[in-house]
């Protein structure tokens, strides 16, 4: 399997077909769309049986949203048990037997991707995993996503070689496209990349106002890597003060004993 | 002679214990879709905003009370610690019961001992409530012990008892502010006015207000319920602390509004910002000023109503923090079902249940427990007074108080269970024969309808017209049971073979033969498939004519579609005088809640049936 393995979907090429989504859905064992979707869910129509979806734009734009299996991704670093993982190679992959069902995963990815089996009394977070069983035995050379597409619209490779095409077809068609890839640097840079026509800052939530290029798990950690510090010296503070007060206490004690003593001798 | 007030205060407890447990099976059994209003967009609910974030924050009186007295010396409120402590400690077991109930897998809550990972914000919360829920064992043992024959077990907690409150007030402060730090990492939902870096400090000092406010709350409480004389001065002194407390939250808050450049914020008039203020002004502002002024801690009715106002305050901050702020991004106002209200509501009447046991009991509050214990042997000692509840003799004391709350306990189960939602069941029968004449299941429920077959057999055309509502066998097929493809019969079925036709059709290049040209490809407006399988699928048939996707129907779009235009024909025919049994309610049962939010859904379609 190839090292940091990358999706470049180019917006203008996709026609909007679900090749993907069914691709996705017979390798992944996806049963075909369940009950009407809860209140609530996603607009994008990901569910946790659907793991890649095509959203629909005005004037025939389709835009493919699927995990983007961020460089840091804030899910992994979210997980209490490490049930989401980050390999070695790059994609995200998730552990149901580690699995505690907090669902801290869902609420800290920027795009809104992970999803939740809620008809289930023994349920999993479900999203894309970039096919990496397969890709990691090399059953199959590139997601059966990219395999399906009929237009190229997305394609597979490294990820630098995906920058650079991205780069590259920019360059070639400037005024056809909006001088952005998205995913090169947000949130840290993530392993699925865009370049379109349109803006594609719906993606994420709140329209991405909120993210910069910096990556999500350092804002938890700058607090975290505080706590054994915080811990000591609370005990430090409480046990100091504790002394301080006790003796003052003792001392005037002592005094008003010494006091009554003397007032007791006259 | 017994306390009418605290008789009816616990029978409510049990009620609400007992709806919480009927809803307890719904949740366990059938999982959090059906007990909850939780979603893919809003993951935390109530559960986790006011069980564990508000639980842990409410909690957070033993560890200030801890403090005030073991280490600050306040001999003062020494008679506020105990129970300030035993109300940690049964917050805490119920932050851990509502953690179950919110976990997907709470089976496997241990994992967070044996799979580490600390960079997440949760594991340094789990890891928390498993050492603080030991200390504070450690911490009311004590209390249990001091009356029984173990002394010297006794003595032995009671020197080990400074350096466990040292440990316990350095686990809470940990854990106070990493609540706080749980929401860090999102910035891009939680709304600006509560998302900032400083989270894990204010939550931290927040949690000791609220911690202040609370002992107020629950030694007002106890001494109305237990018609005891309220211990002013205590409650005074709390008073003037907290209102010191609330002004350094205060101005951390609105310091560091101000310091990010958000102070407009506060008053751009979304329903968010509104929000912002009320919380501000319940928690902060108003108890604030209020326990300033002396006339007010000199009054236990303004004691008690600011008090109250302050923990709603807090509260509800816990909650917009963690959940209603988010509405900003997620543009999805999420509102909690009433199973989950029952939950949380069930919890806290445990909690206060098991208060109340202990605390009568055990000396948690000496001055308390000997009044009980005087009630207790004055009602011993009196004659059997013979004034029957109702009809109904129950006995006396504590026979009757124990009857009375197991009754209401059950009732509230039995109707909990009565009226929990149920799972959609998968079906795979379609119609079943019963007393002799053909009935259809209508909807997911157990509801029928009768269905006359033999006279809508005879009236399209006798045996021979099966087809007309059945689909037959295609050809070369002539075994497959129904089942196969009609798995759930609510759902549609997919029988469509995409590959093998465009194998079929060689290729690519015929794309344009069943999509059409110049359209963007979709999955769902294709040919027709009779257009090509005319005579492969089914007989010609004259009801339904628009089979016309490449899924095969469900029940309830073949019920309709074979149904209802057929009977809204008919009814139009002045001649026959028939009643229009096209519309909704000749099947359904008018008023139920799926036919509001079908009828919510798709207005056009809930009047075509002209009911």
């Amino acid at each position: 399997m190839i090292e940091h393995p990358c999706i470049l979907t180019d917006v203008t090429k996709c026609i909007g077909c679900e090749q993907c989504v069914a691709a996705c859905k017979k390798i992944n064992h996806l049963p075909p769309e369940g009950p009407p979707p809860r209140p609530g869910s996603t607009p994008d129509g990901l569910s946790a049986d659907r793991w890649t979806t095509v959203v629909r734009r005005p004037h025939n734009h389709f835009v493919r949203k699927q995990c983007r299996h961020c460089s840091q991704p804030a899910c992994v670093s979210v997980c209490p048990v490490g049930a989401m993982q980050k390999t070695p190679e790059g994609p995200v992959i998730y552990d149901k037997a580690k699995c505690l069902g907090c669902r801290y995963c869902m609420m800290a990815c920027p795009y809104g991707v992970p999803h939740y089996e809620w008809g289930s009394a023994n349920p999993s977070v479900r999203k894309c995993i970039l096919c990496y069983p397969s890709l990691k035995a090399g059953t199959i050379d590139r997601p059966a996503c990219v395999h399906a597409c009929p237009t190229e619209a997305t394609i597979f490779g490294r990820r630098e070689e995906m920058v650079a095409e991205a780069r590259r077809r920019l360059r070639a068609e400037p005024a056809k496209y909006v001088q952005r890839i998205w995913g090169e640097k947000q949130v840290g840079g993530t392993s699925v990349l865009y370049i379109s026509d349109i803006p594609l800052d719906f993606l994420a939530w709140n329209d991405g106002r909120e993210l910069s290029d910096k990556p999500l798990p350092p804002l938890t950690w700058g607090t975290l890597k505080q706590v054994p510090f915080e811990f000591v010296g609370m005990g430090v503070l409480m046990g100091s003060l504790y002394w301080i007060i006790e003796r003052r206490r003792r001392r005037m004690e002592e005094n008003a004993a010494g006091a009554g003593e003397e007032r007791h001798g006259e | 002679m017994e306390n009418r007030r605290l008789f009816v205060f616990k029978g409510v407890m049990w009620v609400l214990a007992g709806l919480a447990a009927a809803v307890a099976i719904v949740r366990f059994t059938l999982g959090l879709g059906v007990s909850t209003a939780l979603s893919d967009t809003t993951p935390w609910g109530l559960w986790i905003g006011f069980d564990v974030m508000g639980g842990v924050a409410l909690a957070a009186g033993g560890f200030v009370m801890a403090a005030v007295v073991h280490i600050f010396h306040r001999e003062r409120y020494h008679a506020a610690a105990r129970p300030a402590i035993l109300t940690a400690f049964i917050g805490y077991g119920a932050v851990a019961v509502g953690l179950l109930f919110d976990l997907g897998l709470p089976w496997n809550i241990w994992h967070a001992t044996i799979y580490w990972n600390i960079h997440s914000a949760l594991f340094e919360v789990a890891w928390c409530v498993m050492l603080y829920l030991t200390v504070l064992a450690l911490e009311v043992t004590p209390t249990l012990l001091e009356r029984t024959k173990f002394q010297k077990t006794y003595r032995f907690f009671v020197k080990l008892a400074l350096p466990i409150m040292i440990l316990g007030i350095m686990l809470s402060t940990l854990h106070q502010s990493s609540l706080g730090t749980l929401l860090l990492i999102m910035p891009f939902r939680v709304h600006p006015l509560w998302y900032t870096h400083l989270l894990p400090e204010l939550f931290f000092v927040s949690a000791i207000c609220l911690g202040i406010v609370m002992v107020m709350v629950e030694s007002t409480v106890t001494s109305w319920l237990y018609r005891r004389e309220p211990e002013m001065e205590m409650l005074a002194g709390l008073a003037r602390l907290a209102s010191v407390a609330l002004a350094l939250y205060f101005v951390l808050r609105v310091g560091d509004l101000a310091r990010q450049g958000k102070l407009g914020l506060m008053f751009d008039g979304s329903s968010l910002a509104n929000l912002f203020l009320v919380e501000m002004l319940l928690s902060t502002v108003i108890p604030m000023v209020a326990f300033a002024c002396p006339a007010v801690r000199r009054s236990f009715r303004g004691l008690w109503f600011l008090a109250c106002c302050s923990v709603l305050g807090f509260v509800l901050n816990r909650i917009n923090a963690s959940g209603l702020s988010q509405v900003w991004a997620t543009r999805y106002v999420y509102f909690p079902a009433w199973t989950e209200f029952a939950i949380s509501l069930g919890i806290v009447a445990a909690c206060v249940l098991v208060f109340f046991f202990i605390q009568e009991r055990f000396p948690v509050d000496p001055h308390g427990l000997a009044q009980v214990e005087a009630e207790r042997e004055k009602l011993a000692a009196a004659p059997p007074a013979f004034a029957p509840f109702d009809q109904v003799w129950l006995g006396e004391g504590w026979r009757k108080a124990t009857k009375v709350y197991s009754f209401v306990f059950v009732l509230a189960l039995a109707l909990g269970l009565t009226a929990a939602p149920k799972a959609e069941p998968t079906l795979d029968v379609r119609a079943v024969r019963a007393v002799g004449a053909t009935v259809l299941r209508v909807g997911p429920g157990p509801r029928y309808v009768y269905f006359d077959h033999k006279r809508h057999q005879d009236e399209a055309g006798g045996a021979k017209s099966c087809a007309t509502c059945h689909h037959l066998h295609q050809r070369g097929d002539m075994g497959t049971p129904c089942v196969v493809c009609h798995g759930n019969i609510f759902l549609p079925t997919s029988i469509f073979d995409h590959e093998a036709h465009v194998a079929a059709l060689h290729g690519n290049a015929s794309c344009a033969q069943c999509h059409g040209k110049g359209e963007p490809i979709r999955v769902t407006p294709v040919k027709k498939c009779s257009e090509c399988h005319d005579k492969d699928l089914m007989a010609a048939n004259p009801i339904v004519k628009t089979f016309d996707s490449r899924w095969a129907p469900s029940y309830k779009d073949a019920m309709h579609k074979m149904c209802i235009p057929c009977h809204q024909e008919k009814a139009k025919d002045a001649k026959l005088k028939l009643p229009n049994l096209g519309r909704c309610g000749a099947c359904h049962d008018s008023g139920t809640q799926s036919e509001k939010a079908y009828t919510a859904e798709f207005p056009e379609k809930a009047t075509a049936g002209g009911v």
